[in-house]
């Protein structure tokens, strides 16, 4: 009898503590952990739940319907590979609202410098990418008093 | 109506029985044949891909701007998604490498420009490897590989004990200074499930980075890498990266 009751009571602690792991177990591990693989899945919808800022090149004829003009110019011009985000910086905000919400554009003291991030002459620049040497290149003068930005060849 | 003996009912049960028994196994085998002959990752589709042509980077540093505008990444240097090197070929035959603040302001000419003998931007960001070792180290499953094969990190999750970080051969990954989280490129996924391209290459103003589905072999992606002569960054890590670069030069680490 007395055997009986140390084998019970061995039983009995191996049920609790296997009970008590699977309900911390339980507790522990997210819902979605180990649906798709060794992860939560949901943590897939709150990276696609982020907002986005750019409109990117889908939202060409959004800015068509407002800004004809440039859109048409740069088509045809060496810049037609260049989104207007590239530029005027992110608009997804603009697109959404365009009456509240402006985007920028680069002041005339500084577009020397701005159009330099591509064009100022660089030997680590891409041969036959066009480039200039700002320091003679009309020094002074903004870049927009003679190139139109929207198709800069004369 | 004639009467059953016990031979006739047995035989009929039987035959009732191996029926059955083949008209449950039926579509079981039918999945099963579909399983061997075309595994699930093969065709998974879209599964994403990345490419960046050297030869035509500018190092505008646009990307760079673009990406931490898209990501909120911290516009402080040493916190990058993506960043864009420099690299210059002496006559020497020293190999110098220099991003100043990761490329965001673009680059200043170089002084010494009369003994270099070649100098080409590298753009870099995350490899996408299909054997990543960030997820292999990874202690709570926080970093993971998508069902289309993109390496993403649960911010939730995400204990910060940057053992990844110290992992990835690459340096794609940076520790977030106020999330307290690993942080890397995430091919912009809320971007590419609405539709829309990563936010670096829609700024990219001379189409240095493709981005597309490997899975679709008419894609832009899939067409620049059979059309073009590419390679990975270290191949003999193993870790067979889904980001491939077109005129990438031996020194480029």
């Amino acid at each position: 009898m007395k055997d009986l009751d140390h084998l019970l009571r061995v039983a009995a602690t191996f049920v609790v503590v296997t009970v008590g792991f699977l309900v911390v177990r339980g507790f522990l591990i997210p819902p979605t952990f180990g649906k798709l693989g060794h992860y939560r899945a949901a943590a897939v919808d709150d990276v696609k739940a982020m907002p986005v800022r750019y409109a990117g090149r889908a939202a060409r004829d959004a800015c068509a319907r407002c800004h004809a003009g440039p859109v048409r110019d740069r088509a045809s011009s060496s810049h037609r590979g260049v989104w207007c985000e590239t530029c005027h910086g992110a608009a997804g905000a603009h697109a959404a609202d365009p009456k509240s919400v402006k985007p920028g554009r680069p002041a005339k003291g500084e577009m020397r410098a701005f159009c330099g991030r591509c064009h100022a002459s660089n030997i680590t620049r891409p041969r036959g990418f066009p480039q200039v040497n700002l320091s003679v290149h009309n020094p002074g003068a903004a870049c927009t008093e003679c190139h139109d930005s929207h198709k800069p060849k004369l | 109506m004639r009467r059953l003996d016990r031979r006739r009912f047995l035989r009929t049960a039987l035959g009732a029985v191996v029926a059955y028994a083949a008209s449950c196994l039926a579509a079981p085998l039918a999945r099963a044949q579909r399983f061997f002959r075309a595994p699930p990752w093969k065709i998974r589709t879209p599964y994403w891909g990345f490419a960046v042509d050297i030869t035509k980077c500018i190092g505008c540093g646009k990307c760079v701007d673009a990406c931490k505008t898209e990501n909120d990444v911290p516009r402080e240097p040493f916190y990058f998604r993506t960043w864009v090197e420099r690299y210059a070929i002496r006559k020497s035959g020293e190999v110098t490498v220099d991003s100043p603040n990761g490329g965001l302001d673009g680059f200043e000419p170089m002084r010494d420009e009369d003994s270099i003998v070649k100098a080409f931007f590298v753009p870099k960001l995350c490899n996408l490897c299909e054997n990543s070792p960030c997820i292999q180290v990874c202690p709570v499953g926080a970093t993971f590989k998508t069902e289309d094969g993109v390496v993403l990190i649960d911010r939730k999750y995400c204990i910060g004990c940057r053992y990844c970080i110290q992992a990835c051969p690459y340096g794609t990954r940076y520790y977030h200074p106020t999330l307290k989280v690993a942080d890397k490129c995430s091919l912009c996924y809320h971007r590419i499930k609405r539709g829309l391209n990563p936010a670096c290459v829609e700024v990219c103003p001379t189409d240095a980075r493709i981005f597309g589905d490997l899975s679709d072999p008419r894609s832009p992606l899939s067409r620049f890498i059979a059309e073009n002569p590419v390679q990975v960054l270290k191949p003999a890590m193993g870790t067979q990266p889904k980001l491939a670069y077109k005129g990438l030069d031996r020194e480029v680490r």
